[in-house]
């Protein structure tokens, strides 16, 4: 065999100039389909990791019915218990929301809002947003009063770092709770509607305002890997039992399961055309190379080689044409896919994110490079290019050697 | 025991669509070792259709080829092509030498097939090339090299695997009368020093004159057989 790829080597520079179209035809559609594949999981991957993007965990717990209702009276009593029957995944961040909807008012005027009562140490490792304030910073133990609010909110209610504001809640009780806060910090968000909407209190004061002693209306827990997310929901069910609802990631964002799916039979057709082609390109270069050394295969044929040595011969020309192409193009696919995995690529206009059905896609999509995912294209291709290498080389071996020496 | 036995073979090609052609008929003939041989006739009389044959490049329509005793008829394609390796050496017409190839890895291709390692295909090839003058063009491109020259490496590529016979199809032809008359001077030294048997085809008298014998072929029957004239 180390004949035939020695022999191979030399065939492909006969003719350079195809040889190297030829190479690059293969180069340029691995490239693409490695770059295209790492940016739609990158799309999908940071859509899915970062989640806390818009403070929404992997898996969320809640009382049976809040989801739908939104009734503050519809608590989880119980939120310790299960620490004891379900370990959390390593990397794995947990934390208690205490929610209510109302209205925050100001001088200027008052906006409807969704108010958090969390935990000031848990909370900004499940809301990025609470990582990024733009001014003030979030509220100490002691401060009952503090509030932390989005710039958008800040904006319609005309108010800065240590201006008053009052919110106004349904009780537990039926009743409406209100209480007069001051603003601590305001965030930025990469969704306007959190900015907007959503304002954070510490969990005490969120549970004197609407009148909650114990338990809480949500948990929410983010995951180092979001595959973890059905195990975790299982073991959470059975600890928790049928007062509970537990719902994963892809349940409270199906569209990010559609898409994922959607994603992939896109990649998967790109990546067939783009193969076909580049097969197509392939067989027509080698076709042309080997059937126009017909003769001289004839000669090697009368010199003693045998089917099997001319398919090898054949066959090593494939493998050095694919081995650089897939060298060359996989390297390039890697490089971007990397590069853009650091720096990321702003696709999707001047916003930072878009939100679609809940989910929040970021705008800056930083590619995903998997050692897999390239190892995967690169051995498509090259078995592609053998396989199309047999086509011509059984041409060829069909013939009779004094028909092969009589072809021009 | 001959080297070479041909008993009535005939070759039809049959085209789609045309009607069969019959290019050999009937022939016979036998080669014994050490024959320095002439298949003479015009073109399209059989000439290279037979050296084909003999070969084992193509298969008989009817009748019996062997080599060495041995019949081609029955003989897979994997067979057949150990057979070439083994005893039978090639020349042709246009030299035929792989171009990516250097003049003495050309010549060392059958060794290579043979298994032989580099050092040993390389001092066989050597030796080879210094006995018909080209020991200082072993390294060079046959492109590089004349025709005189690219059909001596042929000869080379034919003999360094010490086949039972060569078969030389108009050797001659491409060449021009002085480096052709010293082509022929140089197998029939070969074929007197070493043995080789030689059986090629041509119509110039040049080549005729220098064989042992002459078979004549017209229209794809022997009508002759003949010490080669002097």
């Amino acid at each position: 065999m180390s004949g035939a790829l020695a022999l191979g080597w030399r065939n492909i520079w006969r003719n350079r100039r195809r040889t190297v179209i030829s190479m690059s035809a293969i180069g340029i559609g691995l490239f693409l389909v490695i770059f295209y594949s790492g940016l739609v999981a990158g799309m999908l991957g940071s859509a899915k990791n970062q989640l806390d993007d818009a403070g929404i965990g992997h898996v969320e717990v809640t009382a049976q019915g809040f989801r739908v209702r939104h009734d503050v009276g519809l608590w989880l009593k119980d939120t310790s218990t299960w620490k004891g029957q379900v370990s959390l995944p390593p990397g794995a961040e947990f934390g208690e929301r205490v929610l209510a909807r109302g209205l925050a008012t100001s001088a200027r005027g008052n906006e409807p809002v969704q108010v958090l009562g969390v935990n000031w140490v848990d909370e900004p490792n499940l809301s990025a947003h609470l990582r990024h304030l733009v001014a003030g910073a979030l509220p100490g133990d002691a401060d009952a009063r503090g509030v932390v609010i989005g710039e958008q909110l800040a904006e319609r209610l005309g108010l800065k770092l240590g201006m008053k504001v009052r919110l106004m809640v349904q009780r537990t009780d039926a009743e409406m709770g209100a209480d007069l806060f001051r603003v601590r910090a305001i965030f930025h968000s990469v969704a306007p509607a959190i900015g907007q909407r959503q304002i954070y209190v510490s969990e005490g004061a969120a549970r004197e305002l609407i009148g909650l002693e114990g338990g809480a209306h949500q948990l929410v827990i983010q995951l180092a890997d979001p595959a973890q997310a059905d195990a975790l929901a299982a073991s959470l069910r059975s600890a928790l039992g049928p007062g509970a609802e537990v719902m994963t990631w892809g349940e409270l964002l199906p569209v990010l399961k559609r898409m994922e799916a959607l994603m992939d039979n896109v990649v998967f057709a790109m990546a067939f055309f783009v193969y076909f082609l580049v097969g197509l390109g392939v067989l027509n270069t080698m076709l042309m190379s080997v059937l126009e050394r017909t003769r001289e295969f004839g000669v090697l044929m009368s010199l003693g080689t045998r089917s099997s040595r001319i398919v090898q011969v054949v066959l090593a020309e494939a493998f050095w044409i694919a081995t650089i192409s897939v060298l060359v193009g996989g390297a390039l696919g890697a490089y971007a896919n990397w590069h853009f995995s650091q720096a990321g690529l702003q696709l999707g206009g001047s916003g930072e994110s878009y939100q679609l059905e809940g989910a929040t896609i970021s705008t800056l999509i930083k590619t995903r490079f998997l050692l897999s995912d390239l190892l995967k294209a690169t051995s498509f291709v090259f078995v592609m290019a053998l396989i199309v290498g047999l086509y011509p080389a059984s041409r060829i071996t069909r013939l009779q050697p004094a028909e092969a020496l009589r072809r021009t | 025991m001959p080297v070479v036995e041909v008993e009535n073979v005939t070759r039809v090609y049959e085209e789609r669509g045309q009607a069969p052609a019959a290019a050999l008929r009937g022939v016979s003939l036998s080669v014994e070792k050490g024959e320095f041989m002439a298949l003479a006739g015009p073109s399209g009389s059989g000439k290279t259709t037979l050296l084909n044959l003999i070969g084992g490049l193509d298969a008989a329509t009817s009748g019996v080829i062997k080599i060495d005793g041995k019949a081609l008829g029955g003989l897979s394609r994997s067979q057949l092509s150990d057979l070439r390796r083994d005893r039978i050496g090639f020349v042709f017409q246009a030299y035929n030498l792989v171009p990516v190839l250097t003049a003495a890895e050309n010549a060392a291709y059958v060794l290579e097939l043979k298994g032989l390692g580099a050092a040993e295909r390389r001092a066989k090839v050597k030796k080879v090339f210094e006995r018909i003058g080209l020991g200082a063009h072993l390294d060079s491109r046959p492109l590089k090299m004349s025709g005189g020259q690219q059909q001596r490496v042929a000869v080379a590529r034919a003999i360094v695997s010490e086949p039972a016979v060569v078969l030389a199809d108009e050797p001659t032809a491409n060449l021009d009368q002085a480096t052709g008359a010293a082509l022929m001077d140089l197998m029939r030294e070969l074929n007197r020093e070493q043995g080789i048997t030689f059986i090629f085809s041509t119509h110039d008298p040049m080549v005729l004159e220098r064989a042992d014998r002459v078979v004549r072929l017209v229209d794809g029957q022997v009508v002759g057989h003949a010490p080669a004239p002097r």
